[in-house]
């Protein structure tokens, strides 16, 4: 439980931290909030010989709406900020719970969506959310720029597609055509609890049937998972019970759980169905809640 | 309606300012010129032989100052009676758990003494561990101790009455199995020790204990110096439960590390360490068998307790003495039969935790009560006041009832429920089909001693120094570990002496100073070191008292002490202000001192560990718990959004600390019940973090707690006072489990109440219900 030696840069912009990532040798890591790159060099799993911290890039700490790309939120916004954001309360309500609930005061004080998102952690709680409203992340290197869909940026357990000279800088929420979306956690306590299987959803409904819909799930696979299977049974269908009850079985069968100390694959996979009900139904009823 | 001036009142803590501020001073917070950081290494094993240790690279280390290992202590064991000493300071020959401490480091700063435990070299040769009790019993399995055949630790067996004959007059027997899992004492501030040690022979310890005296004695006997030179001073501690009591090897190491290197050392465990390998509950496997009337009349138990001990015994007779006393309450039960086996395992010792043992007996008995109410078609609250306890009762085993409000707590606590409006039998609720969110009320009864008698020094002493400006300082040594003592014996010392809570200060322990004192355990700080206070305020009363008397022209029977005041009762112009007496006190005649001294302990005989024959305490508390539940009968997930305390505490010294203790009671009991556990697996800590562990976070405690005082005045507790901070924890769990079963008809008899067990349990019960109606059996 002690720190390692490292050497720490603190660059001025973002095109200083992207030449620095590029020049820097041995092993470089990034520093945003530190939730998690200081509690994993603490438990020893994690020893760089660099620590960039993005602290100075104070444009990434902004959340905007930008016409014809949609909600902008910078990468250093803590999640204590998606909490308070008046824009991503209005219009996805679920994202600032999700991030004011994900863990205690101190942490949601420090910690980073961008963070979240380039930890990429099966169990983090804004990414299914963001996956299911189609999010788009912009990576910057030294070479120039690139937006990847969210969905194709998390490869596995900590495992991401992120150059070691890029830096996450924006998490962009398309214009939706969806008409409701939602994300529900099942975690052992109200606050601060890894969730045990999570699921988000967003759907498209009009005149009473659904044209479309995107189910992801947390903690039940190496990624946030895209429940494909139940999303296809539920486009074209009339909104009814059974249509909601079929897509919950569906991705359940679309879940990939593991057993272990919060729950065995089998209760998982029951939750899954629970909660792809629940996230349905709330969805298609309230709207982006 | 007290006659009162101070006491009654809800006066809040002396401690809280400072504890708010964050400018109370614990042990981590204190340092000493010259200091060393020691480290400790521990077992990467649950069972291993040491075959060599190495620590050569380590000394060598810069920075490095002193490497100890088991050797350096001789052999040296420590534990609660001779022939249960099987703790070392540091591990000698063998380690038994995970996470034991092998050897221990001091550096010049932390960092160094962390690289140095790197560079010892421990060979092992692993040995097969047990870590199931039950296991442990059987032929063949791993040995824990040499000298402790059979891995029992501690075995008692007695029985009372013919339990036999009434299990044949009995109408009704019911039989069942319960576990209570492995729970920490949850504290926050983790163990932590500085020790000075000055050559010849003086040691002073600042170390963070709830009870340390044991300490004083355990540190005199491991370094071989006399007890005036064992100097322990006691900061603020952040939180004991049980789990501060004794000596530890943190202690043990900074002293003998200090010893070596002659300077002040340092040793501050991480969370991480108290988690994975400090002290905790004893987790029990409890089989009990009940014979009832069919009016619900307990005719008898039979009782057979396994408990997991750990690697050591600690207090651990106390804990299986416990369980068997409170076998007899807060129920009649006539006739009872007990065998306890304390079985060591390759598990960290088990030791006391608020309640120490009678949680895991009350879970099962009260549990098992509700059940033969519900099997016989008995309502639960009348089958509680059938049976409960009252004043002048004599258990089958001779533990005598002095004052018992055990009724009206069930009155109370029914009515701040709302019983009438929401309780439904599970008998009615069953042909209903069960909604997403389940509700259930559940209600519990316990009972607790109030001030353990344990065998040696028992008794408590207060010193009081009043001052010449009226004020007083209070020398005790029952510590404060956070539960609010301090205030309610200041309290005592300002009623006695007619002065205020603010007149009176009482520093910390401090074991040149301060008179010795078994300790803050077993409830018994305000009944017996509050008497003790009493009789010393009551002599420097009586010191005053003449002088007064001259100085009023008025009888000494007459004159009275109140509110910075000493009046002449009947004579209102005839007033003296208290610090004018006490000032002419000290310069009365050729001079004075006034210090007020005062002991007293409990009069029954020692609690008996062998037959559990007598009293446990001179006094017991009473009280009954309501829990209000709602259970998610999709995900299983219970929570508990009320709760009710109704607890006979004799008399209420202060009803703020009183509130806080039921509230403090409910966070724990609702922990053990829903959402704490220890787990180990192939040599691994699952749970070495407050998150994986599951200690519950203020969001998941009840939105309502509710806390009744019921007061009986006890004619041997200070003022009337009995304890109500452990009795109240006793019925937590099963109001909680028993308002399961009401919910959804299913009884939880494996602790935790995890939502993946009730969901199971809740299909277990509809496949079977199914079954049932297609005929099968």
């Amino acid at each position: 439980m002690y720190m390692p030696d490292y050497e720490y840069h603190a660059p001025g912009n973002l095109a200083e931290a992207c030449a620095l990532l590029g020049e820097l040798g041995g092993k470089v890591t990034v520093l945003a909030g530190g939730s998690d790159v200081l509690h994993k060099m603490k438990i020893g799993s994690l020893a760089p010989d660099h620590l960039v911290s993005l602290k100075n890039l104070k444009e990434l700490r902004e959340i905007r709406y930008e016409q014809g790309r949609g909600v902008v939120i910078g990468a250093l916004v803590t999640h204590d900020g998606i909490y308070r954001s008046q824009l991503l309360q209005e219009h996805f309500l679920s994202l600032p719970m999700a991030a004011h609930t994900m863990a205690n005061t101190q942490i949601t004080n420090i910690g980073t969506i961008g963070g979240n998102i380039v930890n990429g952690s099966p169990l983090a709680d804004l990414p299914p959310i963001l996956v299911a409203l189609g999010a788009s992340v912009k990576l910057v290197g030294r070479s120039g720029e690139r937006v990847l869909p969210l969905e194709e940026f998390i490869v596995g357990p900590g495992k991401t597609v992120i150059a070691q000279d890029e830096i996450l800088t924006e998490i962009v929420i398309p214009d939706q055509a969806t008409t409701g979306s939602t994300y529900k956690k099942f975690g052992l306590r109200k606050s601060g609890a890894l969730a045990v299987v999570s699921v988000a959803a967003a759907v498209t409904v009009e005149g009473g049937t659904i044209t479309d819909a995107r189910i992801v799930l947390g903690a039940v696979a190496p990624v946030p998972l895209r429940a494909k299977s139940a999303e296809a049974s539920l486009k074209g269908k009339k909104v009814s019970d059974a249509a909601i009850e079929e897509a919950a079985a569906a991705a359940a069968a679309d879940s990939r759980p593991i057993s272990d100390l919060r729950g065995s694959d089998e209760y998982r996979r029951e939750l899954v169905r629970v909660f792809t009900k629940r996230a349905l139904r709330k969805a298609i009823d309230e709207g982006h809640v | 309606m007290s006659e009162y001036a101070v006491l009654g009142k809800r006066l809040p803590r002396v401690d809280g300012p400072v504890k708010a501020a964050g400018t109370a001073r614990f042990t981590d917070d204190l340092s000493l010129p010259g200091m060393l950081y020691g480290k400790i290494l521990r077992s990467p094993h649950a069972h291993a032989r040491i075959v060599r240790i190495d620590t050569t690279r380590a000394e060598n280390h810069p920075g490095v100052r002193a490497v100890i290992v088991g050797e350096d202590f001789g052999d040296y064991r420590y534990g609660l009676r001779a022939d249960t000493r099987d703790e070392y300071p540091l591990a000698r020959g063998k380690v038994r758990y995970l996470g034991e401490e092998v050897a221990a480091v001091a550096a010049v700063d932390e960092e160094t003494a962390l690289e140095a435990l790197n560079l010892i070299q421990v060979e092992y040769e692993v040995l097969s561990a047990v870590t199931d009790p039950e296991e442990a019993l059987r032929e063949g399995a791993p040995q824990l101790h040499d000298d402790k055949p059979g891995n029992i630790s501690v075995h008692m067996k007695t029985s009372f009455g013919d339990v036999d004959d009434a299990f044949r007059q009995a109408d009704y027997i019911r039989e069942d199995r319960f576990y209570s899992q492995s729970v920490l004492h949850g504290f926050l501030e983790p163990n932590a020790a500085l020790a000075l040690w000055e050559a010849p022979n003086r040691i002073t310890i600042w170390a963070s204990k709830q009870s340390p005296y044991f300490l004083y004695r355990n540190l005199s006997n491991c370094f071989n110096v006399p007890l005036s030179n064992v100097r322990l001073i006691q900061p603020y501690i952040g939180g004991g439960f049980g789990g501060k009591n004794g000596g530890y090897p943190v202690d043990f190491c900074a002293v003998m590390l200090s010893k070596k290197t002659g300077r002040p050392v340092k040793i501050v465990l991480t969370m991480e360490e108290v988690l994975s390998s400090h002290r905790r509950r004893h987790p029990m496997i409890v089989r009990l068998k009940t014979g009832v009337k069919k009016d619900g009349t307990i005719l008898a138990h039979d009782c057979r307790i396994i408990a997991d001990g750990g690697a050591g015994t600690g207090v651990g007779p106390s804990t299986i003495a416990n369980a068997f006393y409170f076998l007899n309450l807060p129920y009649v039960v006539p006739n009872v039969r007990y065998e306890a086996f304390r079985v060591y395992t390759n598990r960290p010792i088990s030791v006391a935790q608020r309640g120490n043992g009678i949680q895991q007996i009350r879970y099962a008995a009260d549990v098992q009560l509700e059940m033969i109410a519900h099997d016989l078609g008995l309502d639960p609250v009348q089958i509680r006041q059938k049976n409960a306890v009252y004043t002048g009762y004599r258990t089958a085993s001779g533990m005598n009832i002095h004052s018992c409000g055990l009724q009206e707590t069930i009155t109370e606590a029914v009515k701040a429920a709302e019983w009438e409006t929401h309780y439904r039998p599970w008998q009615e609720k069953e042909k209903e089909p069960l909604g997403r969110i389940a509700t259930g009320v559940g209600i519990a009864c316990n009972s607790f001693q109030s001030g353990a008698r344990l065998t040696g020094h028992n008794c408590c002493t207060a010193v009081i120094k009043v001052h010449e400006d009226g004020t007083a300082s209070l020398l005790t040594g029952s510590t404060d570990s956070g539960q609010g003592s301090e205030t309610v014996l200041a309290m005592i010392v300002a009623e006695v002496l007619g002065t205020r809570l603010e007149d009176v200060f009482v520093p910390q322990t401090d074991s040149t100073v301060t008179p010795v004192d078994p300790g803050s355990f077993g409830s018994r700080v305000s009944s017996t070191a509050g008497n003790a206070v009493l009789i010393a305020a009551q002599d420097a009363r009586s010191q005053l008292l003449p002088v007064a008397a001259e100085l009023l022209k008025a009888a000494p029977e007459d004159i009275e002490f109140r509110d910075r005041k000493v009046l002449v009762r009947g004579a209102p112009d005839r007033v003296l202000r208290f610090r004018d007496l006490t000032r002419q006190t000290v310069a009365w005649g050729s001079g004075t001192s006034i210090i007020g001294q005062g002991s007293w302990g409990q009069t029954v005989p020692p609690m008996n560990f062998e037959t559990g024959e007598g009293d446990a305490s001179g006094a017991y508390s009473f009280g009954t718990q309501a829990a209000w539940v709602e259970v998610d009968t999709q995900t299983g997930k219970v929570t508990v959004p009320r709760m009710v305390v109704a607890h006979d505490l004799g008399f209420a010294l202060n009803p703020l600390a009183v509130e806080g203790q039921h509230e403090g009671s409910i966070a724990g009991g609702v922990g053990h019940t829903i959402y704490e556990h220890c787990v180990e697996e192939n040599g691994q800590n699952l749970t070495p973090n407050l998150t994986a562990y599951g200690l519950p976070t203020v969001y998941d405690l009840p939105e309502e707690m509710v806390s009744l005082s019921i007061e009986t005045i006890d004619p041997v507790g200070a003022f009337g006072a009995k304890e109500s901070g452990e009795g109240t924890q006793v019925s937590t769990i099963p109001a909680i489990v028993n308002a399961i079963h009401n919910a959804i008809g299913v009884w939880i008899t494996d602790l935790p109440v995890t939502p993946e067990k009730v969901l199971k349990a809740l299909r277990d019960r509809k496949a079977q219900d199914r079954a049932t109606e297609g005929g099968q059996p």
